[in-house]
């Protein structure tokens, strides 16, 4: 009976390979995958200050973001998720990761993290955020 | 116009499977062709394949705890094709049948990147792909949204799209519009100059701007258009329009676009207590203190409305959901009067009406198609309200009323999830009503997702109900419903016995390298996870299941396996 639950599982883990490959080579984009070396250089990004690190002192150390999201939805800020975020894409030893940075308001950084594209676990990754700072405070 | 036909077969399953499956039978005896709304305005006939017992007592599929947070979770459905869409967040997807062509339309939410089909980094906006080969669906064309207001995305975005062919509409011909398809979609979420759009996509991969519907608004949001008679309900607001909402700043602009190069404006509609002539700061509520000027549901002034959707000239009815997640009121509208309650004569018409009735109406304007409203419990709002019609009730196909087969009108009805990780929110689920009664609205089931085993409310990003599907395909129809259950993925619900829904499927998508990070101080402290939020779920007109992720992972493709397949069979092929 375990045997054959191992063999469900194996067959299953299988078929779920087999269709991520099949995704990978028909659904993506040419131009967006993960850099094969690292683009951030790692003494630039520590110079972003969340708290005070503006959009244009970012840009200027970090180059033109990968992709910016903003998640305005129905003309409303949901809660801790209005911040416009810029997405920077890098990678070391670990694996490709992103640069995560978010911007408030006065378009001043309020949370930077990097973040590793397959993290593992759900405890998320560690981000440094402004002082005072807090992205939906919440105790669970 | 193979729009208009049978529902077709999912390909993917070889024709002995088909036959097995009993589908070919089941399409066939579908009739000469038919158009269900938006495209027209049949409503498919729901035949009972459930035991008379219904789903009492039935040993039901025990639903399988998903896997890690960082792995796909998927329960009796199968992927059948992926795309990235770009990296851009998706909101609301469509998939449209151009004369044997699949072509899928996603509205994206507010950003850029960069299009590798042009080489340059554009504002999210439109996303066509042609899907007809859902193992290799090929991106077409991206068509840019707004451009960065002063350096800020905020108010950017084109998050809704509706595709209607022009051969179906109204003086075609005149019109010069047969054979023709045209893209509605909003352009900007929530800013000063906001508009709703028209674009020709007859050739998908080269759409043409046609014309601005309505510019100058404040917010736009999820719009539906009627594509037999060309009535499009815009949901939109402008500071200058005067109307007055909590929440989201949005009502309804009917407008007439059978000929998508002229549009007619018809009308602006909303709750009372919504219209500029309300006095909110004084007025109570209509249902302890009615007057001529009273607002429905629990908040002065009441939220704006996210999405109508008209089941057409024959059922003749519009269902609209208010306040998105909060403070949510369902109203079911009289379409006729809807449309033409501005009017002193003809079908519909107000002898009544007042002289401002179309931009400035007065209560007892908006009253005149209102048929009831619900007030829902103020911890949850109206994000859909899509309704299924004759839904045949397995235990009363005797014995009960006078003995005939019984059957329910249903509206399925969903609140938004808006925070991240549950906090500060109380679960949001979805509901079935039971409005065979539309008069009076009755609750009959809850859906709704466990948040354990998962940990919903641990892995990151939103946990609750978001959309109910809203296309019509028959097989499927009072069958099963889905529901986009952000980061539980896509849920599907066998609902054939409406009393007694069982979840049936689902599907939560792994975070690839394109997926947005959520971040959140927990406990202190500040972490950032990787989690896909199932934005919105559609189908094809082959049963193709589409699930697109808000936080920017991509469309994937699936189809229906083992027992959510066996629920759409006849009894005797089960």
């Amino acid at each position: 009976m375990r045997n054959q639950l191992l063999g469900s599982c194996a067959g299953l883990a299988l078929c779920l390979l087999g269709s991520s490959a099949a995704r990978s080579e028909d659904g993506w984009s040419a131009a967006v995958p993960p850099p094969r070396t690292d683009t951030i250089s790692a003494a630039k990004l520590a110079q972003v200050k969340p708290g005070s690190s503006t959009k244009k002192e970012v840009q200027s150390l970090l180059g033109a973001p990968w992709r910016i999201l903003q998640f305005n939805d129905c003309g409303m800020s949901m809660p801790g998720q209005a911040d416009e975020t810029w997405d920077y894409r890098g990678r070391n030893a670990k694996g490709s990761y992103r640069v995560h940075i978010e911007f408030d308001d006065h378009d001043v950084a309020s949370l930077v993290a990097k973040i590793p594209d397959r993290a593992t676990g759900n405890k998320g990754t560690r981000a440094k955020i402004a002082p005072g700072e807090m992205k939906m405070a919440m105790k669970m | 116009m193979s729009h208009l036909i049978v529902p077709r077969l999912t390909k993917g399953f070889g024709c002995l499977s088909l036959l097995a499956l009993g589908l070919v039978s089941q399409a066939l005896a579908q009739g000469p062709a038919v158009a269900y709304p938006p495209y027209g305005s049949a409503i498919p006939v729901i035949t009972n394949n459930e035991h008379r017992s219904g789903a009492v007592n039935e040993d039901a599929q025990k639903m399988p705890a998903p896997n890690g947070p960082n792995e796909e979770s998927i329960w009796n459905m199968k992927v059948e094709g992926f795309n990235d869409n770009q990296a851009r967040p998706i909101y609301q997807p469509l998939i449209v049948n151009q004369n044997g062509r699949e072509i899928m339309y996603n509205g994206n939410l507010s950003g850029t990147a960069k299009n590798p089909l042009t080489g340059v980094s554009e504002s999210n906006g439109t996303s066509i792909i042609d899907v007809t080969n859902v193992k290799k669906p090929k991106f077409l064309f991206h068509i840019p949204g707004p451009d960065p207001i002063n350096g800020s995305f905020a108010a950017a975005g084109a998050q809704m799209v509706r595709v209607c062919p022009g051969s179906t509409m109204p003086n075609a011909a005149a019109n010069g519009i047969v054979g023709k398809f045209f893209l509605l979609r909003a352009f900007g979420n929530a800013g000063a100059n906001e508009s709703h759009q028209i674009w020709d996509v007859t050739e998908p991969s080269a759409p043409k701007f046609l014309t601005t519907i309505i510019s100058g608004l404040s917010n736009t949001h999820k719009s539906w258009w009627e594509c037999d008679t060309g009535i499009a309900y815009l949901v939109a607001g402008a500071v200058s329009d005067g109307w007055q909402q909590s929440g989201s700043k949005q009502h309804v602009y009917v407008y007439d676009l059978s000929n998508p190069a002229k549009p007619t404006f018809i009308r602006q509609f909303g709750l009372p207590g919504q219209q500029p002539t309300a006095a909110v700061a004084t007025q109570q509520p209509c249902l302890n203190a009615p007057s001529d000027t009273c607002f429905e549901g629990t908040t002065n002034p009441p939220g704006g409305v996210h999405g109508p959707i008209s089941m057409g000239t024959v059922v003749n009815r519009v269902y609209m959901p208010y306040g998105v997640g909060a403070s949510g009121v369902i109203q079911i509208v009289d379409r006729q009067k809807l449309v033409n309650g501005c009017k002193t004569s003809g079908p519909g018409s107000n002898p009544n009406a007042s002289a401002n009735c179309q931009n400035s109406p007065t209560q007892a304007d908006l009253l005149w198609p209102q048929v009831s409203w619900v007030t829902m419990n103020p911890e949850n709002g109206g994000h859909s309200s899509m309704p299924v019609f004759n839904v045949p009730i397995p235990e009363e196909q005797s014995n009960f009323v006078d003995g005939t087969p019984q059957s329910k009108s249903l509206l399925f009805v969903a609140s938004e999830g808006t925070a991240n990780n549950c906090f500060g929110q109380a679960p949001h689920d979805a509901w079935i009503l039971d409005i065979a009664n539309e008069q009076t609205p009755w609750p009959m089931a809850t859906l709704s997702v466990p948040q354990f085993p998962g940990n919903f409310c641990g892995k990151g990003a939103r946990f609750g109900a978001h959309a109910v599907t809203e296309a019509i395909y028959p097989p499927y129809y009072g069958k099963i419903i889905s529901v986009s259950w952000f980061n539980a993925g896509v849920r599907i619900w066998d609902v054939r016995d409406p009393k007694n829904p069982k979840p049936i499927a689902y599907y939560i998508q792994a975070p690839n390298s394109n997926t947005a990070a959520s971040c959140s101080t927990i406990n202190g402290a500040t972490n950032c996870f990787n989690a896909t939020m199932n934005d919105y779920v559609e189908y094809d007109d082959r049963g193709f299941i589409y699930a697109v992720d808000r936080a920017g992972s991509g469309v994937t493709i699936l189809s229906l396996t083992g027992e959510a397949r066996k629920a759409i069979l006849p009894q005797s092929e089960q």
